[in-house]
């Protein structure tokens, strides 16, 4: 069974007045790609190419999607299948006027745990990426990095079978950068799926065992890491050289 | 589920509402203010233009006639009267420019032979219910001196008499105040709200919430409920300052009716109304920025056309008109029904039918417009 299987997704943020074809953009058109379970996959691709696009429609966020989306079996949306999911976004979402522990609380009892399971899933979480002696701290006296490491805290904390990681070491010191990829890896030996959506060529090159690389809503290659030599040069043969700023 | 869901929204709510100073400061410390000070500032509204202010005067007995003598003892050693001389040299024209005087009355020669009436002459900044008072004084004096009458309210007292309820019988500036102020500070619950909201909805948390198995409704309750409690203990804070604490620094007394069960529904539906305002905020505004401009005119506009800022019975005509399209108009008229009108349940009614339509009103609309995204 795979992690997560995607086919035929086809979304768009527009809705024109003309609902004709020609004047629809795509975000994502016709995209398809699965993720195997146990294995760390990355998910490529410049500004633009759809990306986090395709993480809000994995994690339910975003609906109206034409195509499928599959969550170790379960077809979504579906409750079982958020669930088994954990979601770092790129943007810190946390509260900063509260606590480490009182933001793992809440999304806690968000994701159904128990008093108990919260208690001790949040000590685990805390001391995987470093924050148990700053777990009383309210996040805004955190640093750039700690913040980074609870956005990750929160979603390890219901223990996902598939974790969705979106620019997970963005804005983020050598050092915390360092510690976050010790625990990708891991998680990733005890089992855990992870799907990594970054611009950083050496962090996926690093991490991952396959890649999805995607340009303009569509994919442009999607095979095993093993397979490409220098990844940055790769990336920019498949997606060209030109800026893209819009 | 949904319960657990709900109580950890509140908490969540509750912690970062009481760590922000500046939303205590609105929620709390602003209406309470507000109550201090325009109680002790419509002092003037509301007192006995009779017995509670003294009106300086001077007066100028051109006449010196026994009747006139004893027309001006009779000014003077009244109670209502500050006898004050004009300075020496001073034109009696002028004596309002300079503050020394708010009335002036000459009496004429040839006031006996009734020739020329008595002249009253007033600052013109003198509160209109002074100048109505001293008038009524002014011819019940005169009325004395000329008829002969020893004491004409004496006589007057057998012909008219004033009847009020038992402890009703001035209301006191406290009295409008307070639920005014509650009010005020109830739909200024909508700029937190609106703010939270937004930033929520801005950095990404709210988003994050939806990746949990968590209904757009849930996220919904969560957010109305803190703000619905927060609303209902503003409005205890306000009332507990104005039954037991605002007498002893204000001097004057607030009284609660025969009818205090009737605060706990017109409480709830003034609340609703206000978290009403508070999400239709929210569904209007695009950024924080936005929202508490739009809050902040919204809460003051009503305020002044509901009554509030402004007493609504001594607004003109017009304005009393207008005050009816303020939601703060029916709750606070809701509000005096129960403290000093005394008044039955169907006569509050219709005022709660209007809050509650405003509220449905207010969440039909934001239902329709909100972006969870």
């Amino acid at each position: 069974m795979k992690a997560l299987d995607i086919s035929g997704i086809t979304f768009s943020y527009n809705s024109p007045v003309d609902k004709s074809a020609e004047v629809v953009e795509h975000a994502l058109h016709n995209f398809s790609m699965s993720v195997d379970k146990g294995k760390i996959h990355a998910l490529l691709g410049p500004n633009g190419a759809g990306k986090t696009t395709l993480m809000k429609i994995i994690t339910g966020v975003l609906r109206g999607y034409s195509g499928d989306v599959v969550i170790l079996g379960n077809k979504m949306p579906d409750n079982r299948a958020l669930l088994s999911i954990g979601c770092a976004p790129q943007t810190i979402s946390l509260y900063m006027t509260l606590t480490a522990r009182e933001n793992l609380r809440f999304f806690g009892s968000m994701a159904n745990l128990s008093d108990e399971q919260i208690a001790k899933r949040s000590d685990e979480v805390l001391a995987q990426t470093g924050l148990t002696d700053h777990a009383k701290k309210l996040v805004a006296t955190y640093s750039g990095g700690m913040q980074r490491r609870l956005n990750l805290a929160v979603a390890l904390l219901h223990s996902p079978t598939l974790l969705l990681l979106d620019e997970p070491t963005v804005g983020v010191d050598p050092q915390s950068r360092h510690h976050i990829y010790e625990t990708l890896i891991s998680l990733n030996a005890a089992g855990m799926t992870i799907l990594l959506s970054t611009h950083m060529m050496g962090e996926a090159a690093r991490l991952c065992s396959n890649v999805t690389l995607a340009d303009r809503g569509e994919i442009v290659f999607d095979g095993s890491m093993s397979a490409i030599d220098n990844l940055e040069k790769f990336f920019l043969e498949k997606t060209g050289r030109g800026l893209r700023d819009a | 589920m949904l319960k657990r869901q709900l109580t950890e929204f509140v908490k969540k709510e509750m912690l970062i509402m009481l760590r922000d100073k500046q939303t205590i400061l609105l929620l709390f410390l602003m209406p309470l203010a507000l109550i201090f000070f325009m109680t002790l500032a419509l002092k003037g509204v509301y007192t006995d233009k009779i017995l509670e202010r003294q009106i300086s005067l001077v007066i100028e007995n051109e006449s010196k006639s026994p009747k006139a003598n004893l027309l001006e003892n009779k000014i003077q050693s009244h109670k209502l009267i500050k006898r004050v001389d004009l300075p020496q040299g001073m034109d009696k024209d002028r004596i309002f420019e300079y503050g020394r005087a708010e009335a002036l009355v000459i009496i004429p020669k040839g006031f006996d032979e009734g020739a020329k009436p008595v002249e009253i002459y007033f600052d013109p900044v003198l509160d209109t219910g002074y100048k109505i008072a001293f008038r009524s004084l002014m011819t019940s004096l005169t009325v004395e001196v000329v008829m002969g009458i020893d004491n004409l309210d004496t006589v007057v007292a057998g012909l008219v008499v004033e009847k009020t309820k038992q402890n009703r019988d001035i209301p006191s500036p406290l009295q409008q105040t307070v639920p005014a102020y509650a009010i005020f500070a109830m739909f200024f619950i909508a700029i937190p709200m609106s703010i939270s909201f937004l930033k929520e909805k801005n950095d990404g948390t709210l988003q994050r919430l939806f990746t949990y198995a968590v209904s757009a409704n849930s996220v919904a309750l969560g957010k109305i409920i803190p703000y619905y409690i927060i609303n209902i203990v503003q409005f205890l804070l306000m009332l507990f300052v104005g039954v037991f604490i605002a007498p002893y620094i204000v001097g004057s007394a607030f009284q609660t009716g025969n009818h205090f069960w009737y605060l706990v529904p017109v409480t709830l539906i003034v609340a609703a109304a206000t978290t009403g305002f508070g999400v239709l905020v929210a569904a209007l505004a695009k950024t924080p920025e936005q929202s508490s401009t739009l809050a902040a005119t919204g809460a003051i506009l009503m305020g002044v056309l509901g009554g509030i800022m402004v007493p609504y019975f001594v607004m003109p005509l017009v304005m009393k008109k207008l005050a009816m399209i303020s939601p703060m108009y029916w709750a606070h008229q809701a509000y005096l029904d129960v403290f000093l009108r005394d008044a039955d349940f169907s006569i509050i009614l219709p005022k709660l039918a209007v809050l509650s339509l405003f509220a449905l009103a207010c969440f039909f609309i934001a239902g329709r417009r909100i972006k969870w995204m």
